[in-house]
């Protein structure tokens, strides 16, 4: 079943998406977290008055490991026609963050952030300073992992725990060490032990 | 602590002495789903309501990254699980931009994408105006809306064998042509809809219970609308004529003739009149569609490296044969790149921002739930209302959990 099976390991593959061709509408910005927050208040007094998403990529061999992406909307905050809104111009700020390294939160520009960022929080681990309800929103709040990681296993850490019968020959843990600290080599070892007592 | 209990926010607990803290959900009947609200009340009236999400939460997103492109699909379809045709044409629509075949899906395709996510619109807002009027007391319209959805599923059954979930837009074009008999029944259907339609606004818009709970109720300013990430026709009862087919027209929606309507009242009245006028309108694109379907033609692009070759041809030519066990065992790679498409869901702008590697899955699949944002605002309008009219407001903003939890 492919479901079970690895997803890809090419986060080294990846380019940075500011140096790919551009495919849609938006213009693509890349912007250091340092940078960040002046750069969004640029933007946001540009006219860029919705925060259409927020969302967040793990390029797990990558440096820095993560991107969390902005997508903003010029839209005027005011009735207006079909004719007045037009084709309003699309902007996606990209901002490469490393693991334990914090971003500023944007929740005081666009209220839209607030569970946007709970989620890249709850799903990701990137924390957001300053925002002030910084908490969990999909998974349940004593949760352990953060699991749209790449390197978190993509049937959860129960199944991981568990040794797994012989013919499921290929670990659905991306690299490294899973979070239950046994690798698959080790597994095998117990399947087998218990095979043999 | 039990695993489904959240803590609640320390802003929440910390309250004046006068006010209470009730939990309402997330198993309650009128909140469309499993959502809980944390609700500061001052008496009757809502001091501040705090909703808690994640009931439904099933890592779609994280799914779909292990499976083929076309697998996906799938998945995704599950999210907004009363617009599964919109899920699916945004996603297609993104991977297709990244293979850069755009150009070159076929015009029957086209028409019949546009046909199909019309008609999902209107069999999603039948269920909205069933259970708003559910709510509100009036049960008899949620059997008219049901009558009418029906007819659509059977349609959605006929083209990809599934009622919920028919998985009929695909990577590249459609599953295959509308069957037989299909074109009959989407007649009777557009036969049917208007006088459908005039019972549906007979029950409702000029009764004045209806009205009297709806009126005034759930003010959302065009500001906090923008703010909050609000679109479509919650957008569009605050008088903003965003609507993403006229913005950014995806399968020849430039050439489809149809008026966004807006209201700028921005209550609950407002966001049931731009649903119920985006219903007909709906019906007249589907009507434009219908007519253009007399011209046969093929549904999927004319490429292998993407699409099944057809089914005749695999016993006659080893390239079809080839083609065929790839296309299944391993499915296709798409090049490198990151793509943002949005669609106009029945919701609003629904989008999907896809990462791809160069591999045979996709990298990453952000969904951008229009759900999500839209009950966000409930935090904005629900303060300085009844308890009782907290269900209308949660109506009026039409959630889908799940594509709230996804």
């Amino acid at each position: 079943m492919p479901s079970t099976q690895n997803p890809p390991v090419a986060g080294a593959a990846v380019d940075p998406p500011s140096v790919r061709p551009q495919i849609d509408d938006a213009t693509i910005e890349r912007v250091a977290p340092a940078d960040l927050r002046a750069r969004l208040e640029a933007l946001k007094s540009d006219g860029y008055s919705m925060l259409v998403d927020l969302g967040a990529v793990d390029y797990l061999q990558r440096e820095p490991r993560f991107d969390v992406v902005y997508h903003l909307l010029k839209l005027a905050p005011k009735p207006a026609s079909v004719a007045e809104v037009g084709r309003p111009a699309r902007m996606r700020v990209l901002c490469g963050v490393d693991e334990g390294q914090r971003l500023p939160s944007v929740m005081d520009l666009w209220k839209s952030a607030d569970w946007a960022e709970r989620e890249v929080f709850d799903l990701f681990g990137i924390v957001f300073e300053g925002h002030i309800d910084l908490r969990r929103i999909q998974m349940p709040h004593d949760w352990e992992g953060y699991p749209l990681r790449k390197d978190y296993p993509m049937r959860g850490p129960e199944r991981e725990r568990s040794p797994r019968p012989a013919f499921a020959g290929k670990s659905n843990v991306v690299a490294g060490t899973p979070p239950s600290g046994r690798t698959f080599e080790a597994l095998q070892e117990e399947v087998k032990r218990a095979r043999e007592s | 602590m039990s695993v489904y209990t959240k803590p609640l926010s320390d802003d929440v607990v910390s309250r004046t002495d006068n006010t209470m803290v009730l939990s309402m959900g997330p198993q309650h009947p009128s909140t469309h789903g499993v959502l809980q609200i944390v609700l500061e009340i001052d008496g009757e009236s809502v001091v501040k309501a705090d909703p808690e999400i994640g009931y439904l939460h099933t890592g779609i997103e994280k799914t779909a990254e292990g499976l083929f492109w076309t697998q996906a699909q799938t998945a995704i379809e599950r999210m907004d699980y009363l617009a599964p045709e919109s899920n699916s044409l945004c996603y297609a629509l993104g991977v297709e931009k990244l293979l850069g075949i755009t150009d070159r899906i076929p015009e029957r395709a086209q028409v019949v994408r546009v046909l199909v996510a019309e008609l999902t619109r209107i069999a999603s807002h039948c269920v909205w105006l069933g259970t708003h009027g559910i709510d509100l007391g009036a049960i008899s319209v949620f059997f008219y809306c049901f009558d009418l959805r029906e007819n659509i599923l059977d349609l959605q059954e006929a083209t990809g064998g599934a009622r919920m979930h028919p998985n009929y837009v695909r990577i590249g074009g459609l599953n295959g042509d509308l069957p037989d008999g299909a074109i009959a029944r989407l007649d009777a259907l557009i036969a049917k809809f208007p006088g459908r339609m005039r019972e549906l606004r007979g029950l409702l818009q000029a009764n004045p219970i209806f009205q009297d709970r709806t009126i005034d109720v759930g003010y959302l300013s065009p500001d906090d609308a923008i703010q909050y990430g609000v679109t479509g026709p919650s957008l569009r009862g605050s008088g903003i004529a965003y609507d993403v087919r006229k913005a950014y027209p995806y399968c020849g929606y430039e050439t489809y003739d149809f008026d966004v309507p807006t209201r700028t009242e921005g209550d609950a009245y407002a966001r049931f009149l731009v649903r119920l006028d985006e219903m007909e309108q709906s019906m007249r694109i589907v009507e434009q569609a219908r007519r253009r379907l007399e011209t046969p033609g093929p549904v999927m692009i004319d490429d292998t490296k993407v699409a099944l070759p057809p089914k005749e041809t695999i016993a006659l030519s080893m390239e079809a044969l080839i083609h065929h066990f790839k296309l299944i065992s391993e499915g296709f790679r798409v090049p490198p790149g990151d793509v943002y498409q949005p669609v106009e869901g029945p919701r609003g702008e629904l989008g999907y921002y896809i990462v791809s590697s160069g591999e045979n899955r996709p990298y990453r699949v952000r969904t951008r739930p229009a759900s999500l944002y839209n009950l966000q605002a409930l935090k904005c309008i629900a303060p300085g209302n009844l308890i009782a009219d907290l269900v209308v407001m949660i109506g009026s903003l039409d959630p889908v959990f799940g594509e709230v939890d996804r």
